[in-house]
């Protein structure tokens, strides 16, 4: 299969790709309702296949490059697919082959809105095409046009519920932040144009070749860093991720997030000098987006919002593992290298993984349950078990916890600080030694945030009445997730096959020079060969030692009661402890992070019959509240200033067009336009 | 090897032992030290009440808590043998594999949906949380002093340079013994002696376990007590030659179940709410740990 697409007929497979891209578009338009869903799916898996082969070759030749005309203005577009983008258009395939399965399942429910199910399902396709332009085109015009797409397609995909003004309004927040990403980067690209003179990629190593590097790297990591959701640069995706139908949330934190990582990893590629700084400044931000989008996840009881700040936390855990490369990049250190950028690079894989695991399993919960409030739930286990225990997998594996893929990944970053730690600069000792510090706390307030959504939603008894008897989710909803589970199962447990192909990246992309019988490369190969045995024999153990209590348990009697209630004999399921007072002396602790907005209206002293009240809190978004929100504000106040301009009359807008008609003609005519 | 079978014979005597010192503290006889291990025992051959509101978690999550300890146990090094488990950056497989057991005892808790376990799980998640820091950076300090990531490597390396390595393994000591009181749910955090629900962490957790399940809750408690004992021990006894090793090992053990004992009858337990606070603290000697490690490298000159 592999020698099927060899270095001559990569061009030609580009093709057939493109045409049964296009042939898919318009079939799914014109197809019958019953039909769409499959047929979408189908040319998914097609594409996936096909640009899969792609990327195969890719990271077997390392470099796989190609040419398509693209007009006169941008010429001839560059096509490179070396193991860097091959490695992130599987991540690509991947997801959206689940999330577009998962997805005929759940959108199930949506079936009498027509017109929208066909645009949905046309978005869809193209959606995934564009993620696999922007992992393959190395030119920055045709570069910010398949981004723009990706951008566009994902917004449309996001506003599907479009009667709900909350969808439209986190739907204008992102398209925003999503345009202000695509200005950083256009600036930036503009920026080496007019430096290098060309728009392909390579010109943006001759600039870092002959210029400073911090800048232009600051600015492309400030627009690739809006996609990814650093902190800071985060404040849409708690907004879009659960307005999103939970396919769609799936696909988009667990890749369209990645493509920042992706644009970062790249432009790192180019770097010539800075390493260092540049890894300073890089860890240090991801141990705070880490602490930061933890300790929010940890607080939402909208378990969507939870998991879209979970994401950013998991960007920050990737951050910390680039920070690591960059800094074995400056030291000319391979097994920082290795560590860092692999483990960051893994780390990308399995968070594609387990969250889109997640909000497939959240989404199902949302589907039957048509809440996306955890504290009204409770005890789903009983109704959903399936799902409950897909769920449970996700939230150990995001947590890092051994028998899973997550903790793979952590522990090579782990190690990659550990092995930063000795270094002659005293500061970076010690970043180091607080990172590792922060890793662990991440990891343990994800424990907290993760046991509490798990026993919120699917633990305990119903906390109120539900509209209908939630059932198990179908099983077109189902498989997706097992499969993902599988994939899961393999890192966790034949980590070394994944780390070869890591190894590939980074000795084609990050010149790390490594072989595979590089002492550092076996040395840590082989001890993920041991994680992978230990856990094994771990899940065998624990299988044993279960096995063993319910041989000595099912002689002696047991039998089924109430809950012991301290002695109250009347507990109702409302009285059960909810999500919100779960996370209590968390956030009580952290409050000048996060922000708790209560509203009340308290008790006066002349209201001698108090009448029934509403008290309801919040928290709110530590960035938003303090720095966008106002920003925002004054610049509303600004603007305003200028409203005139626009006070409704056609005759001044008439008037406007001829006072620019003249300024230009004067210009020309007195050549003043230079 | 050598140390799964002294951490299993020292948790056999560990609580009895702790439980005599508050008794005679107290003023009276107290129950031979062995009796904490007939409980058990007596437990694994009662029978069960589960609540009605519990799944499968419920079931399932003593065995996982018990094997995540065990697990964790296999790791620990004595002196110059290794652990059975030994590889580089096991200390982090140690304290993930903990997690796992941590997280599953926190959602049986939950699973029985009652309004007073759910506090205990949210507590339990809070202190260990905190607990977590600490610990890495006393490693992270240590592996920056020898070189090393392993646990067995670390222990056996640490004294070979100066000795001012032992004040910083008093240290140490002081910090592993605060979050083995943590993990255990011990006095200055937690009280295991509370009759009051609400003032309760751990054994909230547990008010819904009987039978075979609340003895393998049990003996958890105490394995993880040596288990932590074990890593003290090793703090000191370096590559010494076993037949020092082994009574060195007894009497940390012994001395430190003591102190729990003496803590526990002369010590109040904090205020919830300033528990954090306390661990915060531990993290802070841990970064002075880190400091002194600086210092014993020269890097400050």
């Amino acid at each position: 299969m592999i020698g099927f697409a060899t270095l001559e007929n990569s061009g030609f497979l580009f093709n057939i790709y493109i045409g049964i891209l296009l042939a898919g578009l318009i079939g799914i338009v014109i197809v019958s309702e019953r039909l769409k869903p499959y047929l979408a799916a189908l040319v998914v898996l097609l594409v996936s296949f096909l640009t899969s082969l792609l990327a195969i070759q890719g990271i077997h030749s390392n470099g796989l490059e190609f040419f398509i005309p693209g007009g006169s203005f941008i010429g001839d577009i560059p096509f490179r697919i070396d193991a860097l983008s091959a490695w992130f258009m599987l991540i690509i395939n991947l997801t959206v082959t689940t999330g577009v399965l998962y997805g005929i399942g759940y959108l199930r429910a949506y079936k009498p809105i027509k017109s929208i199910i066909t645009l949905h399902w046309v978005l869809l396709v193209l959606f995934q095409s564009s993620m696999l332009w922007v992992c393959m085109v190395q030119n920055s015009i045709a570069f910010l046009i398949a981004w723009e797409i990706m951008s566009l397609s994902s917004l449309f995909l996001v506003l599907f519920d479009h009667t709900d003004s909350k969808v439209i309004k986190a739907g204008i927040n992102y398209m925003v932040q999503m345009h202000l990403s695509v200005a950083f980067l256009t600036v930036a690209f503009i920026w080496v144009y007019f430096k290098t003179g060309t728009f392909d990629f390579k010109g943006i190593g001759t600039y870092f070749g002959s210029n400073a590097n911090l800048w232009l790297f600051v600015v492309f990591f400030l627009g690739f860093g809006l996609k990814a959701g650093f902190m800071g640069l985060h404040s849409w995706l708690p907004h879009a991720h659960p307005a999103a139908p939970s396919h769609v949330s799936g696909i988009m934190s667990g890749v369209i997030v990645k493509m920042g990582i992706y644009g970062i990893f790249r432009i790192i590629t180019f770097l010539k000098a800075d390493y260092i700084l540049l890894g300073d400044i890089v860890l240090t931000f991801s141990v705070l987006t880490g602490l930061f989008g933890i300790m929010n996840a940890a607080v939402h009881r909208d378990f969507k919002k939870m998991l879209a700040y979970c994401t950013i936390e998991n960007i920050g855990i990737i951050g910390i593992g680039i920070g690591v490369g960059l800094i074995g990049l400056g030291k000319d250190q391979n097994v920082l290298i290795f560590l860092g950028f692999g483990g960051a690079l893994l780390h990308v894989l399995n968070h594609s993984l387990f969250k889109s695991l997640l909000f497939y399993s959240a989404g199902s919960v949302y589907q039957q349950t048509h809440t996306r409030d955890m504290n009204q739930l409770g005890g789903l286990i009983k109704k959903m078990p399936q799902t409950a225990l897909l769920f449970l997998i996700g939230a150990l594996a995001i947590g890092g916890i051994p028998p899973f893929n997550g903790f793979i990944s952590e522990f090579l970053i782990y190690s990659g600080l550990l092995a930063g730690i000795h270094s002659v600069d005293i500061a970076q000792t010690t970043l180091m030694v607080v990172s590792v510090a922060g890793m662990s706390i991440i990891g343990g307030i994800s424990v907290f945030a993760f046991t509490k959504t798990f026993g919120t939603i699917f633990l305990g008894s119903a906390r109120t009445e539900l509209h209908h008897e939630p059932r198990e989710a179908s099983n077109i909803m189902l498989v997706p997730q097992y499969m993902i589970v599988l994939v899961m199962l393999s890192i966790a447990f034949f980590s070394g096959y994944f780390l070869n192909v890591i190894l590939t990246i980074l000795n084609g992309s990050f010149h790390a020079n490594m072989e595979v019988g590089n002492i550092d490369f076996l040395r840590y190969s082989s001890v993920l060969q041991h994680i992978s045995l230990y856990s094994f024999l771990f899940i065998v153990g624990i299988g044993l030692i279960f096995y063993l209590r319910k041989a000595i348990t099912q002689k002696r009697k047991s039998t089924y009661n109430s809950t012991w209630g301290c002695g109250y004999t009347a507990p109702t399921s409302r009285m059960q402890y909810s999500g919100k007072s779960f996370t209590k002396p968390l956030s009580k602790l952290f409050n000048f992070v996060l922000i708790e907005k209560k509203s009340f209206n308290e008790l006066k002293t002349n209201e001698i019959f108090p009448v029934s009240r509403n008290y309801s809190s919040s928290y709110l978004d530590f960035w938003e509240h303090w720095l966008i929100n106002p920003a925002i504000k004054y610049l509303g106040l600004f603007i305003d200033l200028f409203k005139f301009f626009q006070n409704g009359r056609i005759q001044a807008y008439v008037l406007y067009g001829i006072v620019f008609i003249l300024i230009v003609f004067i210009g020309t005519v007195f050549n003043l336009l230079h | 090897m050598l140390s799964l079978v002294l951490i299993l014979i020292a948790s056999l005597f560990f609580t009895g032992i702790i439980i005599r010192t508050k008794s005679i503290a107290s003023g009276r006889k107290g129950p031979g030290i062995f009796q904490p291990v007939k409980d058990v025992w007596r437990l694994f051959k009662k029978g069960s009440v589960y609540s009605e509101t519990t799944s499968f978690v419920f079931q399932i999550a003593p065995v996982v808590y018990f094997s995540s300890v065990v697990m964790a146990i296999l790791v620990v090094p004595f002196g110059s043998t290794k652990g059975i488990i030994s590889f580089d950056g096991d200390f982090i497989f140690f304290a993930y594999v903990l997690a796992l057991g941590k997280f599953f005892s926190i959602i049986s808790a939950m699973d029985t949906g009652s309004s007073f376990e759910g506090m205990g799980a949210s507590r339990e998640a809070l202190y260990s949380m905190f607990a977590e820091p600490a610990f890495f950076i006393l490693m992270g300090s240590f592996a920056l002093l020898t070189g090393h990531t392993s646990f067995f490597e670390i222990f056996s390396t640490l004294h070979l340079g100066s000795y001012i390595t032992y004040a910083l393994g008093i240290m140490a000591t002081f910090v592993l013994v605060m979050i083995a009181m943590i993990e255990n749910s011990r006095m200055p955090i937690d009280d295991p002696k509370t009759h009051l629900e609400l003032t309760m962490v751990h054994e909230v957790m547990i008010l819904d376990n009987s039978g075979f399940d609340l003895g393998l809750i049990l003996s958890t408690g105490y394995l993880k007590f040596a288990m932590y004992g074990t890593l003290i021990t090793n703090l000191y006894i370096g590559e010494l030659s076993m037949a020092y090793a082994i009574p060195i090992f007894f009497i940390t053990q012994f001395a430190f179940a003591v102190s729990v004992g003496l803590i526990e009858s002369f010590m109040a337990r904090y205020r919830m709410s300033h528990n954090p606070q306390f661990i915060f603290a531990l993290s802070s000697v841990s970064l002075l740990i880190f400091l002194g490690v600086l210092l014993v490298l020269g890097k400050f000159v």
